[in-house]
């Protein structure tokens, strides 16, 4: 029952100024054990208030971040799921997912978390999931103009993956749940 | 139920499960019928009913979001996501679950340490884990407590005790065991599967008939078991009733049992005690006192204490020792921490045999009592505590502070009896259940309870003096630490007025206390005057010479009296010297004799001034004081020399008492030493009497005395080595009572040549206190002498009565003589 949150593209302050309320009311220290974030955040402050959700944070470098030593690419693992992390702005074109693909072949996991385009997505193919968080804070993109605020919750429980994606709406939080098992292979994907 | 019945029962229950604690506990929580009919089936149908409950219970409240029938009917995901706020998402629950989980984590892996493999094994964590859980999920009104972990623990690990002494059972006897299944058994087949029908048939059929046959054998067989074994197996056997559910000594099901064993003792079977109780902050419905139910319970023992031991309980009162510092966790643990786990479990053993319904009185009245005592079980509880104080008894009487005996009473010693702890518990149960004392326990509840109207029953006042120590835990405020210490000291006083002779334990704790604060003064005399040091001598010597005219005085009667003789005109001289001296003397002597002692504490912090000023005072010795002023100086001077003479008295007859002891011999030695032990006391006595002017100051004049002293004292040692009788001690007597004239002379002559009117005064009371001495001594030892013709009989008939006469008659001089000298002494 491990609970991970990913999120990313908050550009913060440039582009927004903070996370909705809503979402803030929801994330609460204590629940979430670790929090994956794909980049842009892009200030140290955003940074911290993410530390008070949760101390296990794992960033990776998106092109407006101020903190020049995040990486660019990040693999964890937790429960039966091997974890990859990518800002997304790298892999051209932004959002494909053949070539979304041919980086989660090339980092080797399960799950692969990548962000940049500023909308949410998750696509199953055969041996994982790519999952795009959007933006929390509904800022712009550059290919994009209206953006809902959007974040991912997934619940990772040995070999059996749950993910919620919270959308804000019209105001309204709306939440979705996307299940997937992994096989229990004793060779996991190369 | 009536106590007999219970009794009866409790009898049964022991004798079909005396080695299956599980059971037994659970017969008397209530988890299993507790009736004598019922029959083993019976206790295997409620087994699984009760299990069947916690199942189902475990089912609804733990939660796993995962699982399909968690989530509602209408799954609405933005009330059942894990970032829910909604209190009634299924994932909001499971949160709270975690937090609780996490709280009793912490307690569960602090249980029992020194039963770490046990406790700490995953399986069992995880089992009180659940089971506390689900509990406070049940009870939401109490949640979970500290202390209730302790609850649940001996009771799953006797629940596993009982599973062990099962599969012991099943190896030793394992044809009981066999899974007959249609009576057939199977290791008798063959392996390869030879189905032979006929054979089958006839098996069977013979089962049918001889099935009742062979079950019969069985149960033959099972008959000429051990009851115990045999209840054991049927217990277990996994086709009786309700099958492997009704199994009652079951590995599988120990969560189960736990639980509801946790959840009878909790929530005391509809009884009286019920645990939770102790457990909730706010008072319990109907209680009289207001308090939670567990301060009510602390009062209540501490009521049953004042009943039993009034003297500790006014001083733990007086402490300030509250009963709930300690109480509270020894009744919400029910002792658990207070006991190794095996002699708990003992301790447990009789409090569940205690029935816990409660007492139906006839009298309306009545149940304005504690609640803890409406029950067996709980006067059992409140005997038990009573029980445990008494036995530290003597170490927290002993203690002036309240910390100390709080400490004494939270270490409770490991290596303890625990049998006689529980029997003395019993005792005070039935105390407990008296009505009186409940009924007494009234006179608290008025002070909590003001519509209590005044109509006390009658009968209350079999322990009238019970009822104002009660008040005092809650209300009275405890007197000031130096208050009672006084009145301690001054009721030790007046003792001591009654029967000095009986109590040497205090006067040698006295002398002991001035023995102590005597090296002040020692120093003091020594550092400001070279007299002084006389003084201290001449004073030690002195009164190694008084016991030494003892010692001589003794053997011979004939000496003695002329020793006494001697004496007299000895003080008869002195006293036409001075007459105030006599007076002073005779004070002293008047306190002597009344033996009024103002108490010692009084004494203390004037002894304290008075060293304090004895510095100055020696130091101006020479300086003249106006007479008002001379007596207190003088007192003051007096003291400290006495006290320091007093020292050495101590250790000489210390080390007489001590030849007395290792010397069997019955010789009146030993009986000399006695009075000589007494004689120092008294010298004390009179020290510590401000009043007392006598010896000390004579000493600081005359300095021709210490010479004298050594020789008597040595010649005293000498005396008391050989035990001689020889008429050659004649001699040395009166050597010895010339010499002893003479330092009086010199004290006379000293004092002339001084010749002021304070040292007059002083020489009259140095006079006085001389004379006041010497009389004692005669009076002692004309009862020396009567006892060692007694003891010794060493003295011709004759000569006996002679000397009886001859003692009476001296023994009468001295009394007269003294009393004149206090005669004088009260006049001054």
């Amino acid at each position: 029952m491990v609970l991970v949150l990913a999120l990313g593209d908050l550009h913060v302050p440039h582009r927004a100024a903070d996370l909705p309320p809503k979402f803030k009311s929801m994330l609460v220290p204590g629940k979430i054990q670790h929090i994956i974030c794909t980049g842009n955040l892009c200030i140290k402050e955003i940074h911290d208030y993410l530390k008070t959700i949760c101390p296990d944070l794992h960033i990776v470098r998106g092109e407006f971040d101020e903190d020049a030593r995040y990486p660019e690419n990040k693999t964890l693992t937790i429960g039966q799921f091997k974890l990859g992390l990518c800002h997304g702005h790298q892999v051209i074109p932004w959002g494909d997912l053949d070539s979304l693909a041919m980086l989660q072949r090339q980092l080797g996991v399960d799950i692969l978390v990548t962000g940049h385009t500023h909308q949410f997505t998750a696509y199953k193919h055969e041996g994982g999931v790519v999952i795009n968080p959007g933006s929390a804070t509904g800022a712009y993109s550059s290919i994009n103009q209206d953006v809902n605020p959007s974040f991912v919750l997934m619940d990772i429980d040995g070999f059996r993956a749950v993910v919620y994606v919270y959308e804000l709406i019209d105001g309204e939080v709306k939440v979705d749940k996307i299940e997937f098992k992994k096989p229990p292979t004793s060779n996991s994907a190369p | 139920m009536v106590p007999s019945e219970i009794e009866t029962l409790g009898d049964e229950s022991d004798h079909r499960f005396a080695n299956l604690r599980g059971v037994r506990w659970r017969l008397n929580l209530g988890v299993l019928p507790f009736h004598s009919s019922s029959s083993i089936d019976d206790l295997r149908k409620s087994t699984a009913e009760s299990r069947r409950r916690y199942a189902a219970l475990r089912r609804r409240l733990l939660i796993d979001p995962h699982l399909s029938k968690h989530v509602r009917n209408s799954p609405d995901l933005s009330i059942d996501n894990p970032l829910s706020q909604n209190p009634d998402s299924t994932w909001s629950r499971f949160f709270r679950n975690a937090e609780l989980e996490k709280t009793l984590d912490q307690d569960l892996s602090r249980l029992y340490p020194e039963h770490w493999t046990y406790f700490q094994a995953p399986g069992c964590q995880g089992m009180l884990r659940r089971i506390l859980l689900l509990w406070c999920l049940k009870h939401p009104e109490y949640g979970y407590r500290q202390g209730m972990h302790e609850l649940l623990a001996p009771l799953l690990y006797v629940l596993h005790v009982d599973v062990d002494r099962l599969s012991e059972v099943r190896k030793s006897y394992e044809d009981h065991f066999t899974d007959r299944f249609d009576g057939l058994s199977f290791e008798e087949r063959d392996v390869t599967y030879n189905f032979d029908f006929k054979k089958f048939l006839e098996d069977f059929t013979d089962d049918e008939i001889g099935g009742i046959q062979g079950s019969s054998k069985k149960i033959k067989s099972l008959d000429e078991l051990d009851p115990e074994i045999q209840s054991i197996v049927r217990l277990s056997d996994a086709y009786g009733a309700e099958g492997e559910l009704g199994i009652v000594l079951s590995e599988k099901f120990m969560e189960h049992d736990a639980y509801c064993m946790f959840d009878a003792l909790m929530n005391g079977a509809h009884g009286c005690v019920a645990m939770a109780g102790f457990f909730a902050y706010s008072p319990a419905t109907g209680s009289h006192t207001g308090l939670p139910p567990v301060l009510e319970a602390c009062t209540a023992f501490y009521h049953l204490l004042s009943f039993v031991d009034s003297s500790l309980h006014s001083h733990l009162v007086e402490l300030g020792v509250e009963p709930q510092y300690f109480g509270l966790r020894w009744l919400r643990v029910l002792f658990g921490r207070e006991f190794l786990l095996q002699d708990l479990l003992i301790v447990w053993d009789e409090i569940f045999s205690a029935d816990n319904t409660t007492r139906t009185d006839e009298d309306n009245n009545t149940n304005q009592s504690y609640k803890i005592f409406d029950s067996p079980r709980g006067a059992l509880i409140s005997g038990m505590a009573v029980s445990m104080i008494l036995c530290l008894r003597s170490s927290l009487l002993a203690t002036e502070n309240a910390a100390s005996c709080l400490q004494r009473l939270l270490n409770f010693p490991e290596k303890i009896d625990v049998r006689k702890i529980i029997e003395k518990a019993k005792s005070l149960q039935t105390l407990a259940l008296d009505d009186d004392v409940r009924s007494s326990a009234l006179s608290i509840n008025d002070g909590f309870d003001q519509s209590i109207s005044p109509a006390v029953p009658a009968r209350t006042n079999s322990f009238p003096s019970g009822s104002t120590s009660p008040k005092s835990p809650l209300i009275i405020a405890p007197q000031s630490y130096w208050e009672e210490k006084w009145r301690v000291l001054h009721q030790a006083a007046e003792e001591e007025k009654q029967s000095p002779s009986v109590q040497k334990k205090k006067p040698w704790f006295r002398v002991k206390r001035l023995f102590r604060t005597e090296s002040e003064p020692t120093h003091n005399a020594k550092s400001s005057n070279g007299k002084s040091e006389v003084k201290v001598s001449s004073v030690a010597r002195n009164l190694l010479e008084d016991f030494n005219r003892q010692l001589v005085a003794e053997p011979e009667e004939a000496n003695r009296i002329d020793v006494v003789n001697i004496e007299d005109s000895s003080i008869r001289e002195t006293e036409e010297m001075n007459t105030d001296f006599e007076t002073a003397g005779e004070e002293s002597i008047a306190v002597e004799e009344n033996s009024s002692d103002v108490s010692s504490d009084p004494n203390s912090p004037l002894r304290d001034s008075n060293y304090i000023e004895n510095d100055s005072d020696s130091s101006n010795e020479s300086d003249l004081f106006p007479n008002e002023t001379v007596t207190d100086q003088e007192t003051r001077v007096v003291d400290s020399p006495l006290s320091i003479s007093s020292q050495p008295s101590m250790e000489f007859p210390v080390t007489q008492s001590k030849d007395q002891e290792t010397d069997v011999v019955d010789s009146p030695l030993p009986v000399s030493s006695e009075p000589s032990i007494e004689f120092p006391v008294t010298q004390s006595h009179e020290e510590e009497d401000s009043a007392d002017k006598s010896v000390a100051i004579i000493k600081e004049r005359s300095k021709v005395l210490p010479g004298k002293f050594q020789w008597f004292w040595k010649f005293g040692r000498n005396l008391a080595a050989e035990e001689t009788r020889s008429n050659s001690g004649e001699s040395n007597k009166s050597n010895l009572v010339c010499s002893s004239e003479s330092p009086s002379l010199p004290q006379a002559s000293s004092s002339s040549s001084k010749g002021d009117t304070d040292q007059k005064v002083m020489n009259t009371l140095k006079n006085l206190g001389n004379s006041m001495l010497e009389h004692i001594q005669v009076i002692e030892s004309v009862f020396q002498q009567e006892r060692g013709q007694v003891q010794a009989g060493l003295i011709e008939n004759l000569s006996k009565t002679n000397l009886v006469e001859k003692g009476q008659i001296t023994a009468m001089t001295a009394l007269k003589e003294l009393r004149k000298i206090s005669n004088l002494l009260l006049e001054m």
